[in-house]
């Protein structure tokens, strides 16, 4: 393994740019360049970050100083990328969902195990400080065994990026937002899902008014029974929220990301909130190293360096993802959808 | 109706009788003439905490020149108590849920409409000034048209274990799906003014292993017009919890949203020694039993039909009916 390593970042958007970030803090990782299919928007983002601005995938595929592909283009791009990169010889990091279909994940995983490279899904959520938090609570048996778990995630219509809306593209927000909760329960939960029964109410296409919102019922193989509701419906005004409840046969915990915060700062124009361990996509001023995609993209360099297999490869990734299209297809047939899904 | 409102209760094995007992006693012109119930201790004991006499006959009781009934037996008598009530001409309040099967919640539906008096059914949360706020709300239009309701009406997991009768199939009809998906039901009918049509439940393994009946369950409705209702009625709240559950509801509409936690409270007490020695929410909002047995009285005097009638009660027993059997089918039911 060389020393330093070199990281190409795919897509200038959000999560580009919060990728960059984390990147930046990691020691022994450089960012070397950027690449997104807008090249004026490429060259642009990639002066402001002072990085290269490559101009063509395949001229990062061809850069031998380059190590790692990181994928935080839109979803639906994802799978392309990543079979390519993979077969380059790339390391590969991929944003959530890794894929739209199964028939893509299961391309990408054999491409992982074909090339030997290493195929992680950016599930951020298991690196959030709270949310690890809750895991280590479950995992020292402080609330028994997990019988039911509830989980909340939503916001506004995220309008700033055209793609969101275009269910072709992102997949919507059964997919695309609830795959988080997704992972989580699935992996604190002891079995796999066994059984779908999820409703999406969705208008997409409104002039007006444009929603998109998930209920997810889910069943795994030892009774443990999931509610996720994932929202793109609330009104521009309501807060980001996360939530989370299990209750157990000996305890329960709860998780709001909304207030109580630990410092509130209020100004002449301003009202400030410093909560550095649950609000990572604020600017990060202290401490860093609690940043959740900063813990994200460690786990995945210490994967390389030790040649270790990360905690949400692509078998991993692919079951959530299954779960989150079996909730598409409940909704679309009315009915409970049993897995394993077939291709 | 004579000057004094006279009811009589019919069995209290179901611990809001006693809240109710209380909110009568604050009500003008009003008097509890007596209790019934089955099991002499508790009778006699209701009797002596609201000074009232215990009569180990139901037909004692029923002559005893009442206007009305208070039902909060357990579950499954409520049906032969309500058939009791109607045969002497009296209006009756009951407790929810109705009743444990269908044949009998239709049986009453029929026999009230046949005999005219006022049958009021303990939604309790009709009554209770959140959620009548929150129907204005939604009929005023600010919400746009609401398209999806998630609500919690879960319970401490410690309170079903309180009086045996919850836990037993045989009176209570079934666990928490019985106890608690009804509330909800009902509010979303309420606020929809539209009925469901559509059941899916599933029933999740017990948060309490001892118990024959169960308390963990997830409920998706659709109703007629379109909206999706999630119910969670679940007994699994830690003993520990701030109170004694909750009844909450995300409602979200094309125009706006609202999220109502009914009994949420903002003073935090904690004392030393058991059994407040724990985080609790001291409760002083609105008494909605008190509202709900007054409104019971103003109905019958004012001669007009209760805002949670025998029909609320019958749709209810359906709907949580058909929970159970979506539970055991493993697939959606339709109603209607």
């Amino acid at each position: 393994m060389v020393d330093k390593i070199h990281v190409a970042v795919l897509g200038y958007g959000f999560m580009g740019s919060t990728h960059i970030d984390a990147w930046q803090m990691i020691e022994g990782c450089v960012v070397k360049g950027v690449w997104g299919r807008d090249f004026s928007k490429t060259k642009q983002f990639a002066s402001e970050r002072g990085v290269k601005a490559y101009s063509s995938l395949s001229e990062i595929l061809d850069d031998r100083d380059i190590d790692v592909v990181d994928i935080c283009t839109p979803t639906y791009t994802h799978a392309d990328y990543a079979v390519q990169a993979l077969e380059a010889g790339k390391h590969v990091i991929v944003e959530k969902p890794m894929a739209l279909s199964l028939r893509d994940a299961d391309r990408m995983i054999h491409a992982a195990d074909k090339s030997g490279m290493k195929l992680m899904v950016a599930h951020v959520l298991r690196f959030f400080p709270d949310y690890m938090q809750v895991r280590k609570i479950v995992e020292e048996g402080g609330i028994g065994e997990i019988c039911q778990a509830r989980a909340f995630r939503g916001g506004p219509f995220p309008a700033w990026s055209p793609w969101f809306g275009d269910v072709v593209k992102s997949g919507g927000v059964a997919v695309d937002t609830a795959i988080h909760d997704v992972d989580f329960i699935t992996w604190i939960s002891s079995s796999s899902a066994h059984r779908v029964y999820a409703k999406i109410i969705r208008n997409v296409n409104g002039n007006l008014a444009k929603y998109d919102i998930a209920i997810i019922n889910i069943r795994y193989g030892d009774g443990l029974i999931a509610f996720i509701e994932a929202s793109w419906a609330h009104p521009p005004s309501f807060p980001f929220t996360m939530k989370l409840e299990l209750d157990g046969t000996e305890g329960m915990i709860t998780l709001d990301n909304q207030p109580p915060i630990p410092i509130s700062l209020y100004t002449k124009n301003a009202k400030h909130s410093y909560a550095p361990e649950s609000l990572p996509w604020k600017p990060m001023v202290h401490p860093f190293p609690l940043d959740p995609f900063y813990r994200e993209l460690s786990h995945f360099v210490d994967c390389i360096r030790r040649d270790e297999n990360p905690m949400t490869d692509g078998r991993v990734s692919r079951k959530s993802l299954e779960i989150c299209l079996a909730a598409v297809k409940s909704s679309e047939s009315g009915k409970p959808v049993n897995l394993p899904l077939e291709v | 109706m004579s000057a004094t409102f006279r009811v009589g209760f019919l069995g209290v094995a179901h611990f809001h009788a006693e809240s109710y007992a209380k909110a009568l006693k604050k009500i003008p012109n009003c008097e509890i003439v007596g209790v019934y119930e089955e099991d002499t201790g508790l009778g006699n004991r209701f009797g002596e905490e609201f000074k009232i006499e215990y009569h180990a006959s139901m037909s004692e009781l029923l002559n005893k020149n009442l206007d009305a009934v208070i039902i909060t037996s357990e579950n499954s008598k409520h049906h032969e108590y309500v058939v009791n009530a109607l045969d002497n001409d009296l209006h009756v309040l009951c407790e929810k849920p109705m009743t444990i099967n269908l044949r009998d919640a239709e049986d009453i539906v029929c026999r009230v409409d046949k005999k005219g008096v006022k049958f009021q059914m303990c939604y309790v949360m009709r009554y209770h000034t959140v959620s009548i706020l929150v129907k204005e709300l939604i009929d005023s239009g600010v919400l746009g048209k609401p398209i999806l309701m998630v609500g919690t009406n879960k319970l401490n997991r410690s309170l079903p274990l309180l009086r045996s009768w919850f836990t037993d199939p045989g009176l209570s009809g079934g666990g928490a799906v019985i106890d608690h998906t009804v509330h909800l039901a009902d509010l979303m009918r309420w606020y929809t003014a539209d009925e469901v049509v559509e059941v899916y439940t599933e029933v999740g393994k017990n948060v309490n292993k001892t118990i024959g009946v169960e308390d963990n369950f997830f409920t998706t409705v659709r109703f007629r017009s379109g909206p999706i209702g999630h119910i969670d009625g679940s007994w699994t709240y830690a003993s520990g919890f701030y109170t004694w559950g909750d009844v909450a509801m995300e409602i979200i509409g094309t125009e706006g949203a609202i999220l109502m936690d009914a009994f949420r409270q903002n003073i935090y007490f904690i004392g030393d020694k058991h059994p407040s020695n724990r985080l609790s929410w001291s409760y002083y909002g609105c008494d909605p039993d008190l509202a709900m047995v007054r409104e019971f009285k103003r109905c019958i005097q004012e001669d007009r039909p209760p805002r949670a009638t025998a029909r609320d009660g019958l749709e209810g027993v359906k709907i949580s009916l058909a929970s159970y059997e979506s539970s055991k089918r493993g697939e959606p039911v339709q109603l209607f």
